[in-house]
Parts: structure tokens; sequence; C-alpha cells
């Protein structure tokens, strides 16, 4: 592990030249250049608030806008980066086909592009947060680490997605309609608060409420995405119990997922 | 120590298309049960090639398309592993596998240069150094700030060429890139090439399809085919061997060619061969060796005034040379039946290759045409040449001299040159 990290590092050149090249190479040619980063999320948000005077999601006392939007960051990180990362071995054929280095290099890349534009969005935060006049507090320190685990989450989807995209590209097809889906199942557009009142406050589900509760937070996003939101917006240290499920899962996975990636490896050249 | 070292490297690839996920489904399934499962047939690409290259050695592998070269080079580049056996490679490898592979259409090529280098493991300050040089190799000095989509081909494969040479290695692995750019460019490549081989003492692989260069530029060939390790040692005997076969599988294909013949009806051609130099028949001569075209003809009707003449020409029907028999064989008078013409050739001239035959006669004051006909015989023509005379068709006995005492002249010395 100490092994292929300090590997990398050797490679952060080309990591940081080909991050550098995805970005440019998209906003290139196109008019509004960088600013279609936040493009996405703000309509996103205008969508949601739209959606929300209809059927009424109760936001507690941050306004609901800054909530999606801090809501959207994580999410549109998380789902980009893993979709770019599933699609990040088969998309560089080209010098795959030509070149060695780690072949990890390509998820890792996609991941770091999606940073930039993360980075991006903070600004646009940092905006929101003036208008509706909020402070940050201390616990604004705890947003490297949730962005680090993010990362976690996003490449033990993104390294076995990459595999086995190159053996079967319905991954890459699968991987849009499973996004959407996860979506609707993570507090993005409502909040993880909602979730927990209805199952351990109110128990609605009677006896199962409690495992419920504990499978809805075995998807990472739901920690993640809450954290984030107590952080930034509320002022509250991360909500643990919402996210050990999530941890556990990624810690059991990710070690997997790079297992299936490092021995599919040696084989890309052929079957790509 | 060696620095490369192939040992009984075999590669296997499934023929067919890749199975999609429910059969690969089914098929675990099947093997789960017991059942066994049908296996697409295997390809080997390789088949227990075995060999080492020296440090400072410049090997060249050539063969036909298919053979498995450039499957080789993959392994040694550690972009594809071998089925069976292994690759070790003691040093730093610099793939020129394909120049201009990584190069990004949208970006610059000021852009494309770092990102290129970034890919070929070149650090950013070393690639800062270098910089002018690789623009100023490129002769792209103008068009350095447009993005390379608006490049000519040639331009691309220049910058390519440019940024793949300025890596420092250990090894370098070519695979037919000095065909790139125009004429003038190639010779800077190919000086270049001559620059990092031979100053530099880098150990070199390379791959091509131009005999010739391989033959100067390289210390020692492997020729490969079919996966296999078919000829290796000096360049010369190995590219002579490889010459062969490729004449072999012309002589081969053009031998259903069609021949071209057009008759009066008054004479037949029965039969056409040659002798080699033990006077042989034989469909294989030899360079610079004496031979005999034999003709064996039925007259079919009391022929006056008769010239005979036949001529070699290329399997693409190329005119190379013809004689006739006027001015050595004045037959007046040729009664019908069967007779036997013969022309000796003195130090057949004809460099190796595939060649046809031609033949025709006329007869008559007129000297009308009573019997013609090409792509008669093919045969090869096989041997040693010098390297001086190995391009074309003929050999010239020519004799070279420079009219400048201050040249430094080193008597009969083969020297590498484009």
């Amino acid at each position: 592990m100490i092994k292929t990290a300090t590997n990398l590092y050797a490679y952060r050149e080309l990591m940081m030249a080909l991050a550098w090249k995805n970005i440019t190479v998209r906003y290139k040619q196109a008019y509004l250049g960088i600013a279609w980063a936040v493009i996405k999320p703000l309509m996103l948000v205008l969508i949601f608030t739209l959606m929300k005077s209809f059927i009424g999601i109760d936001s507690g006392e941050i306004p609901y806008p800054i909530l999606t939007f801090a809501a959207l960051m994580p999410w549109i990180f998380f789902q980009e980066a893993a979709s770019e990362g599933v699609n990040s071995v088969v998309g560089n054929a080209g010098l795959i086909r030509k070149i060695y280095f780690p072949r990890e290099i390509f998820p890792l890349t996609s991941v770091v592009t999606k940073l930039v534009e993360l980075g991006i969005n903070f600004l646009l935060l940092a905006g929101l947060m003036v208008y509706y006049q909020m402070a940050p507090t201390i616990y604004l320190l705890w947003v490297p680490l949730i962005i680090g685990y993010t990362i976690l989450v996003v490449l033990s989807i993104a390294m076995v997605g990459a595999a086995m995209n190159v053996y079967y590209r319905d991954v890459a097809t699968a991987l849009p309609v499973a996004f959407s889906l996860l979506m609707y199942a993570s507090p993005v557009i409502y909040p993880l608060t909602l979730v927990k009142e209805k199952l351990l406050v109110n128990q609605a589900a009677g006896e199962w409420s409690n495992i419920l509760y504990t499978v809805y937070t075995l998807n990472p996003l739901a920690g993640i995405i809450d954290a984030f939101q107590h952080v930034v917006l509320r002022g509250l240290p991360p909500d643990l119990s919402a996210m050990w499920p999530g941890m556990v899962l990624t810690l059991v996975l990710l070690p997997i997922s790079y297992l299936i990636f490092k021995r599919a490896e040696s084989h890309f050249a052929d079957v790509i | 120590m060696a620095i490369i070292e192939v040992n009984h490297v075999t590669k296997e690839f499934r023929l067919g298309a890749l199975h999609s996920f429910k059969q690969s489904m089914f098929n675990t399934l099947s093997r789960l049960r017991g059942e066994s499962v049908p296996n697409r047939p295997l390809f080997k690409a390789l088949d227990d090639v075995d060999f080492k290259v020296e440090e400072g050695e410049v090997l060249g592998i050539i063969g036909h398309n298919g053979a498995g070269k450039s499957t080789l080079l993959k392994m040694l580049a550690q972009i594809s592993v071998p089925t069976r056996g292994n690759v070790k490679v003691h040093g730093k490898v610099a793939p020129l596998i394909e120049v201009g592979a990584g190069l990004v259409g949208d970006l610059t090529g000021r852009e494309n240069i770092f990102l290129n280098a970034a890919i070929l493991g070149i650090s950013k300050a070393e690639i800062k150094r270098k910089f002018d040089d690789i623009v100023a190799f490129a002769e792209l000095e103008e068009f350095i700030d447009t993005p390379i989509k608006r490049y000519s081909s040639g331009m691309q494969v220049r910058l390519g060429f440019s940024i793949a040479t300025s890596v420092e290695s250990d090894i370098l692995i070519v695979d037919e890139v000095l065909a790139v750019g125009d004429l003038a460019f190639q010779r800077k490549c190919f000086d270049r090439m001559e620059d990092l081989i031979k100053r530099q003492g880098k150990t070199v692989l390379l791959v091509s399809h131009n005999i010739r260069q391989i033959q100067r530029l390289c210390n020692r060939v492997i020729m490969l085919n079919h996966g296999r390790v078919n000829k290796e040692g000096a360049p010369q005997a190995v590219c002579d061997s490889f010459y062969e076969q490729s004449d072999e599988k012309i002589k081969a294909s053009t031998a259903l060619a069609k021949t071209r013949t057009d008759t009066s009806g008054e004479i037949e051609l029965l039969e056409l061969h040659l002798l080699d130099h033990n006077g042989q028949r034989a469909d294989r001569l030899s360079y610079d060796h004496d031979c005999v075209v034999n003709f064996k003809i039925r007259v079919l009707q009391s022929l006056d005034e008769v010239t005979f003449g036949f001529g070699f020409h290329t399997t693409d029907f190329l005119y190379l040379t013809t004689h006739n028999s006027e001015e050595q064989l004045h037959i007046r008078h040729l009664p019908p039946g069967e007779h036997e013409v013969l022309c000796k050739i003195t130090g057949l001239p004809l460099l190796p290759g595939v060649y046809s035959l031609r033949f025709g006669a006329t007869a008559g004051q007129a000297a009308r045409t009573i019997f013609y006909g090409e792509n008669l015989k093919h045969f090869q023509v096989v041997g040693d040449v010098p390297i001086t005379v190995r391009d074309g068709f003929f050999a010239l006995d020519a004799h070279w001299a420079v009219d400048d005492d201050e040249a430094a002249v080193i008597p009969i010395i083969s020297t590498v040159q484009a």
C-alpha cells in the first residue's frame, strides 16, 4: 500500500498534466468556459427550489436554496468523478495501447479533475453564504476530511467500474441510470434530518425503523452530504451516527475494488 | 549483463469476438455446474521467443505483417504481459511505439509538449530546459501556439518524434517511426537516431519494414515468422534471407498470374525453362552467375528469316531488358517441326528479386510478329549482393573517387548514412 502511494507520488506530474488537459480540452472551445462547472448545480438548485414550493420540504432554519446547493456540491463531485473515473480507462484507449504507466492514474486523474470544479463551486458557496448572511464556523476545518472520504468512495466505484468497463461496456451505460436512482436515495433534494425524524423519532416503519435507517446510511453519500451541510452551514460537527455504516462499507469495498483493478490491469491493452 | 532478457515468451490471443456479459455469466454458470464451456480458438502471436539484448546493442526486428513484431515490442514496453515466459528489462524504456500517441488535437503545440512529456515521464524542469530544442527540431516555431488539430499530419508527426526522442532513457524502442515526414525531415530523424545509437551508446530496438534501414543501423537482426524467431544473427545474412522469403511469397502469389500470348498460328511455344550455372533446370538463379534461357518451339509452317527475342520484366510489367538473335543468329529458313533455341547469359546482372520472362519471334523480311508472350515464367534471383548496389534491378559496375586531398578517406569501411 505504501509502495503504491510512493509510486503514485512519482507520477504526480503526469496526473496534474492529464487533469489539466481534461479541464482545458473540455472548456477550450466553449464560450462560457469553466463557468459551466457552476451552471449545472445552480440550475439544479433553481429546479429543486421551484419543486419545493409545490411539495413542501422542511429545510429547518437554513434557507432551502443554500441547503440544497451544499448537498449538490459533494453529490455532483461524487457522481461526475465516479462516472468519469469509470470511463477513464476506455476513454484513454490510445494511451493504454501505446505507453505504460500505472493504470490507476486514469481514475485518479478523473478525481483530480473534478476536485478543481468542486473548488470553483466553493467560491459560489461562499457567495451564497454572504448573501444569506451566514458566518463560517471552526467546523469548516472538517471539509478536507469529508472530501477525502468522498474521494475514497469515488475510487471504490471508479476502479472496479473502470476495469469492468474495459470488458463490458454495459457498465458505462448502466451507470447514469444507477446514479439518478442513487440521487433520490441520498439526501440531496431533502435533508437527512427528515429521514432521521421519520425513522428514528417517529419510528414510521415500526420495529424495522432503526434497521431501515442503518440501511439508508449504508449509502456513504447520505453521511457525506449531511456532514457537509453540518460543518458548512449548521456550524455543527459531522453526525458520525449517520456516517459509520457507509464508512464500513467503503473500507470493505475499496481494497476489493483496487485488487480487481490491479488484476485486470495487465490485460487492458489486449482487450480494450 | 544483458539489459533486456526475453525468456521463452509466448503470447496467446483468443480468436473471435469478446463474449457479451450475458454469455460470460452463462459460461460461468456452466463452469460452476461442472460442464465444459466451448473455448474460442487460441492464436499464438508469439511462440517461445527467447533472446537477450546487451547494453549498447542495436537490435533490428523484421518480419512480415502479423509476424508478431509489434506484440513483442508491447511486451518490452510493459504495455502487455506474456501468457507464458517473462520479459526482464533493466533500465528505463522510452517507448516510441507510435509517434504522437497522446497528442491532443485541441491543445496547442506548446501545451502538447508539456502534456506529452509528462506522459513519457519527462519531468517539468527537464522539459522546460529542452523546450526550445524540441520546437526547433520539429521546425514549428511559428505554429507552437496553434492547436495541433490545425497542423498538417506531417507537422504532428514531427512534433511527436521530436518530443519522444528527447526522453532520456537507456533503451529506445522504435516502431516504424523513421518513415515520417518529408525526405528532409526523415534525414533529420535518421541523424538523431544515429546520434543516439553511435554517440550516446543507447540500446535500441528497431522495428521496420525498411530492411535497408535495419541493415544499416543494427548490429544484430532477428527475423520473426508467425510468432517464432526464424533467423537471428548478422544483419546482412538475416536481411538477405528475409528478402528471399519475401520473394518466394511474391513468386507464389504471381505464379498463377495469367500469361499473355499472341500467336499467328505458325509457331507454338512448347516449353520454356532456365538452367542455372550448374546446368540444372531451376527457377532460382544466382546473381552474377551464368545461366541459360531455353525455349522449345514447334514450327507449323515453314518460316523464313526468323528472329527470336526474349526479355526480363518485373512482376508488374516493367520491361527491364531484352535481347534478340538478329545479329548473332541469322536463320534464313526454319522447317516445320520441333526446335530448341537457347540463349546463354554471362554473369546475370539482375539483383535479387522476382522477375518474369517474355519471348517473341518474328519472321519474313518485314519482321512480322508470329509469336509474342509475356509473363511466361517467373523466376527468382538470389545471392549475396554488396550493400552498394542494394536498390534497383541491376548492378552497376562503378568506382568512386573524391577529388579533394583534404577529405579524410578511410578505404573500405561501411558507413551508416541515410
